[in-house]
């Protein structure tokens, strides 16, 4: 294309159709590949969107309760990237606040929702704060980078949680490694009636909008967005000391993916057993990233992803393409997102 | 005449805007080229070109001779095009000679070490041409002038045919730039040529042997310097006639504050304010033996200082002598580990690094105004903060400093330098209620954005009837001399007053290379 | 916010095929009513059916079901609890009317579904809690693993044996018990060292336990660490090239081949022959609604030799086992097990559940 036509064209007319060009040619190499796999690939995304979008009941059922874990452990993740604290642990503080609520849960058997939901999730938030605060001291009284001390505490989280599931909080049958089902008066109530989806998806978007508002309307949110995008700017210009920021933002990161892993278990499971995450709080980083750390944003991500699970397991039941198959052709279809979101923000942004 | 490079008939378009247009540019082999124009000419996106870091739309290049088409630093550099940047390209965990190492690659050996007689190399390289590089440190320890320094050395250690520097004598003290240029005549003698982008005309016409000028993406002239004086050029690169701002101050500003700051002559002052360098107006800081940091090189050592309302208080010395702890004490951002430093609540600061320090690039012009008055209650309604309010002072902001952007919505790194800077003045100002420490404030601007910032400044300093006291400083001496009512030296931490019988470029030049204890 | 574009763009393309998808329904996907006109099958494994044990059992009595009897299968594979109710909803609304899931982990998302689908069966591999419609499938493995543990006491010359499981349940626990019980009825002095690695696939994990158990003097040693099992035959396999005499044993499928130089023989689930009758008398009417246990005596499980390495258990040792075969079936024998079914006490050695054909070999 000369530099003429490219300077005619409306830059987001252009991306608009890169951005097509490339999901359409990534879906068509996912195509290809379900073809040579000896499964009809139109009928594995008719499944696959079927899965995801197919009836209402599918859509909230499936695609929003998938997507709560996503969302909660995506909003953490983007609220600590935002203040370039670089928490890769979301995954343990899911385990630290799952741990924490299940714990307080079966220790009030006798106690009505009204006492039980708000302490037990007061526990996970808690628990998940305190999971992070470990590498949130170590970062700012001796420097040690957070990429590596979060990660770590995720394998302690998850041994911990293999420990007391096998001992201290294991069913009392002593049967399996998995804990009592918490009473009732824990479970969260449905959000909508007759579907799935519990009240865990509503403080999901309720937690996301409280983060927007205190990230673009509140003196504190202006500072974290100021100390994450320059650590220099924000000391010598904003005249504020940074080490209060990075705490905060560690402390309301944990807290939120420790609140992840309890709504999990008071919505869904209704126990707590070893390997409860498949890997969401490493997902979540794919999550708020796509989001551009956006909290609004991050609830749109979390559905898709969600969606994606949801459909991949239709793909499995309605077109019969084996499991690797399918996260595979996932694995594609956020390559295809993320490569058309990267041509948008390329070609509206190349004047410099 | 064989040519080194040549640049025919170049267009270059950054969106809507046409940084270069249809420019012609030669260079012949051993001459030292000046390249002038004011921020926004052209100039940094012609130099890229050349050294391949930008494609151009339209128009040849040729190196050597032969046509080519650059397609990145790298391919510049094969051909002997090394450049070196306003802002270094340098690693700040390597130290000197590793960063030396890292970008020439006949430093290292087949299996990837550097190469064991490349050190002895490098310190021959550099003391042949006098370049006094520190190697051994870690680059993020360096000031700014020790770095250039480093980055200098880099781009020489290679063969090379033509050298491109980006003003390359902002950071120096004079006997340094003096050291520079005789550098500079050696390497050109040895056949190099060299594009010098600047605006200190009285630099350029020092040491070039042809200048060229650009205005608004336009040629507009191409001349042997001996014929020019820098009037010409200035007008040339304005488009009309102004007194060149390192050779009659800020006597074109409104307002009756006269002629002042010549070098060693005496200030007239027309706002009313009281007569410079005499101790008897009020003090706004006190600085009472201040010493950081401990053992053979503290970062301020025994500094002790006492800066008045309306006053500038020069501070000159070479980058790296502890200017930038002496500027965060004064701020209070730093307690002194020994002393006591008295003062005001606020200060205004305008750091040195205005890209890293002054502004969040990512940051709106407004937001970038709301990090000086997010904390102030008059700002904020409730919990949540008065954007409404913070637009408002940033509109007036940019109204006022005629920051040339669309919106106070823009985006502070889209600005040009000069705009970045007037933001972050304007920005300060709302803090210099009392005190104001500006550090290389005019760093990397053209003659137009020089000229405003200091006018602001003297104007700050000099006019309503509580003026805070100004803290300058600034490794530009002529700056300091221009503006400043009394003058001190940093040396090693130290700081030296000037008698105001000193007040000439020599006599300081030689305290800012002695060793601090007042001897020469 | 450059975001909205683009998600707006996966949402159209998702739209799209769902809209395209409208004409291939007919074709593949199992709208209610076509799948209920033929019988409909559908099997949940927690893991990958190609890990040559428990789960490719599984998918093999699945593939049986469909082959020999006709009935439409699915498979999927699930990873989270959240998973395991909606694959459990989605098949029942698709039609399915019997649904295994294959392991304890889906008994609670089970009994769940069950309620919303009484008219739907859903079956239980280790399932510990039956209803109208749940039946848990158990497979007395153990009774295999006791002979396993006779042929062991007589391979070992040290009189040290290791035992190394996955994931500390029950069903695997049980393994464990009746192959110690079987190895100190041939050796009483016997030493039995027990390790768990604590999952299901972790190959390396599963080496180094078997390699640290050779190292503390074992030199027979049984797995029941399903997909994880490569490793520890790895293990056993290297300590013979070490020079030193080691023998294993497999577990749940026959895995004689998988690494005939070193096994001796397994203890071999027969799941897709349970599965398959199963799946049988639930066409017929007549599964049960209680609990299926399933023994020696049912040809449900079996301790089977190795034909490679005839020869190194004596033949005495060989007619005992024989003989404790014969007891089991008999009913005589009680073999160790734990119990994990609520509200079952000690059932018995018989197969009160299924009765069916005797197994082909």
């Amino acid at each position: 294309m000369t530099p003429r036509t490219r300077a005619r064209l409306r830059p987001e007319f252009l991306a608009t159709i890169t951005a097509t060009a490339a999901v359409v040619a990534t879906m068509a190499v996912a195509a290809a590949l379900l073809a040579l796999g000896g499964h009809s690939p139109g009928e594995a995304f008719a499944a696959l969107a079927r899965g995801a979008f197919g009836t209402w009941d599918r859509f909230v059922s499936f695609t929003l309760v998938r997507a709560t874990p996503l969302l909660l452990t995506g909003l953490a993740v983007a609220f600590a990237f935002r203040a370039r604290v670089w928490n890769i642990g979301a995954e343990g503080q899911l385990h630290a606040g799952a741990l924490a609520g299940v714990a307080v849960a079966l220790v009030l058997p006798g106690a009505g929702a009204v006492l039980v939901l708000p302490v037990t999730l007061l526990a996970a938030a808690a628990a998940g704060a305190l999971w992070a605060s470990i590498p949130a001291a170590m970062k700012t009284g001796m420097g040690v980078g957070e990429v590596i001390t979060t990660l770590l505490m995720n394998f302690v989280a998850l041994f911990l949680a293999q420990f007391l599931v096998q001992g201290p909080l294991r069913e009392s049958r002593g049967v399996f490694n998995q804990t009592d089902e918490i009473p009732a008066a824990a479970h969260l109530p449905a959000l909508l009636p007759d579907t799935r989806l519990h009240l865990g998806f509503l403080f999901g978007v309720v937690i996301a909008v409280g983060l927007w508002l205190y990230l673009t309307r509140t003196p504190g949110g202006f500072r974290l967005r100021a100390a994450g995008a320059s650590v220099k700017a924000a000391e010598v210009s904003g005249r504020f000391s940074v080490a209060p920021v990075i705490w905060l933002s560690f402390l309301v990161s944990g807290a939120i993916a420790g609140l992840a892993g309890w709504i999990q278990i008071a919505g869904v499971t209704h126990r707590m057993y070893e390997g409860l995450s498949p890997g969401w709080g490493y997902t979540a980083i794919a999550v708020a990233l796509l989001a551009r750390l956006h909290p609004l944003a991050v609830v749109v991500t979390a559905i898709v992803f969600g969606a994606l699970s949801a459909g991949g397991g239709a793909m499995q039941r309605e077109a019969g393409v084996p499991e690797v198959w399918v996260r595979g052709i996932e694995a594609l279809v956020i390559l295809a997102v993320l490569t058309a979101d990267r041509i948008v923000q390329w070609t509206t942004h190349s004047r410099d | 005449m064989t040519v080194a490079a040549r640049l025919d008939s170049i267009t270059r378009r950054f969106g809507p805007v046409t940084a270069l247009d249809k420019v012609d540019f030669e260079l012949a082999p051993g001459e030292i080229h000046g390249l002038l124009g004011e921020n926004g000419a052209g100039k940094t996106t012609l130099a890229n070109i050349l050294g391949g870091l930008l494609a151009p739309d339209a128009g040849r290049v040729e190196i050597g001779g032969q046509r080519v088409e650059l397609r990145s630093a790298r391919d510049a550099r094969v051909l002997g095009v090394a450049m070196v940047h306003q802002h270094f390209s340098l690693v700040p965990r390597f130290t000197g000679f590793e960063n030396v190492a890292l970008f020439n690659g006949e430093a290292w050996t087949r299996r990837g070490m550097i190469a064991p007689g490349y050190r002895s190399q490098v310190e021959a390289h550099a003391s042949e041409l006098k370049l006094d590089a520190e190697l051994d440190a870690p680059v993020a320890a360096l000031g700014v002038g020790e770095r250039q320094r480093v980055e200098i050395l880099k781009a020489l250690m290679s063969e090379t045919r033509v050298l491109l520097l980006d003003e390359p004598t902002a950071v120096l003290a004079p006997q340094e730039v003096d050291g520079l240029f005789a550098v500079l005549r050696e390497v050109a003698a040895a056949g190099t040529a060299i594009v010098l982008v600047a605006h200190k005309l009285d630099e350029v016409l020092a040491v070039a042997d042809r200048v060229t000028v650009l205005r608004r993406g336009r040629h507009v002239l191409t001349e042997e310097a001996a014929g020019l004086s820098a009037g010409e050029l200035a007008e040339a690169m304005v488009g009309r006639a102004v007194a060149a701002p390192s050779v009659s101050g800020v006597g074109s500003m409104g307002g009756g504050e006269g002629e002042r700051g010549r070098p060693g002559g005496q200030t007239a002052d027309g706002g009313g304010a009281q007569p410079s360098g005499e101790p008897d107006s009020t003090p706004v800081a006190i600085l009472a033996d201040v010493t950081i940091g401990a053992g053979e090189a503290p970062a301020l050592s025994d500094v002790s200082m006492t800066v008045h309302r309306g006053e500038i208080f020069g501070i000159a010395g070479v980058d790296g002598n502890g200017q930038r702890a002496l500027a965060a004490v004064l701020a209070g951002t730093l307690k002194p580990d020994t002393g006591a430093a008295t003062l005001p609540d606020e200060v205004g600061w305008i750091p040195q690094d205005r890209g890293e320090e002054g502004l969040v690039k990512e940051f709106t012009i407004t937001e970038n105004v709301a990090l000086a008055l997010h904390e102030k209650p008059a700002y904020r309604r409730g919990p949540w903060l008065d954007w409404a309010r913070i637009g408002e002072t940033s509109a007036a902001l940019v109204d006022e400093l005629d920051v040339l952007a669309r919106s106070p919505d823009t985006s502070a790194g889209t600005l040009s330098g000069g705009n970045q800077q007037k933001v972050v003045t304007g920005r300060e100002f709302l803090r210099a209620g009392e005190l104001l420490v500006a550090e290389s404030p005019t760093r990397g601007l053209d003659v137009k954005a020089t000229r405003a910032v200091r006018e602001r400044i003297v104007q700050l300093a000099r006019t309503g009837n509580r003026p805070p006291g100004v803290v300058l400083i600034s490794a530009d001496l002529d700056e300091v001399l221009e503006l400043a009512d009394r003058i001190a030296v940093m040396v090693r931490g130290r700081l030296i007053p000037v008698e105001r019988d000193d007040h000439n470029a020599a006599a300081i030049g030689a305290l800012m290379l002695s060793a601090g204890d007042g001897t020469p | 916010m450059k975001l909205y574009p683009t998600t707006a763009l996966l949402f159209v393309a998702l739209s799209a095929l769902q809209a395209c998808g409208g004409d291939s329904s007919d074709a593949g996907a199992p709208d209610a009513a076509s799948v209920t006109a033929t019988r409909s099958v559908a099997l949940l494994t927690s893991g990958p059916v190609s890990d040559a044990g428990w789960h490719a059992g599984a998918y093999e009595g699945l593939r049986w079901i469909g082959d020999s009897l006709g009935f439409r299968i699915s498979h999927q594979q699930t990873r989270t609890p959240a998973e395991f109710d909606e694959a459990f909803i989605s098949y029942a609304e698709a039609g399915y009317g019997l649904i295994f899931g294959h392991g304890f982990e889906y008994q609670d998302a089970a009994s769940r579904a069950a309620e919303q689908y009484p008219d739907v069966t859903f079956v239980i591999s280790s399932g510990s809690r039956p209803s109208a419609n749940v039946v848990p499938l158990i497979f007395h493995l153990n009774e295999a693993t006791y002979l396993a543990g006779m042929a062991a006491a007589a391979v070992s010359r040290a009189g040290v044996l290791g035992m190394v499981g996955g994931v500390e349940i029950p069903s695997a626990k049980g393994t464990f018990v009746a192959f110690e019980a079987g190895v100190r009825a041939v050796n009483p002095d016997a030493t039995v060292l027990e390790t768990f690695i604590g999952n299901w696939d972790d190959v390396s994990a599963a080496k180094e336990a078997a390699a640290a158990q050779l190292r503390q003097g074992a030199d027979v040693l049984i797995h029941n660490v399903d997909a994880a099992s490569f490793g520890f035959f790895q293990a056993v396999r290297e300590a013979r090239e070490g020079g030193r005499e080691a023998w294993a044993f497999g577990m749940n499928r026959n895995q004689n081949d998988v690494a005939p130089d070193v096994i001796v023989g397994s203890a071999v689930i027969h799941i897709p022959a349970m599965f398959l009758r199963a799946a049988r008398a639930w066409g017929a009417g007549t599964l049960s609604d209680e609990v299926l246990y399933s023994g020696i005596a049912a040809g449900a499980v079996d301790f089977v030799l190795n034909p490679a390495r005839e020869g190194v258990i004596p033949d005495d040792v060989l007619a005992a086992i024989d003989r404790a075969r014969a007891e089991i079936v008999a009913g005589t024998l009680q073999v160790p097990r734990i119990e994990f079914v609520e509200g079952e006490g000690g059932a018995g050695p018989e197969d009160p559940g299924v009765q069916g054909d005797p197994l082909p070999s």
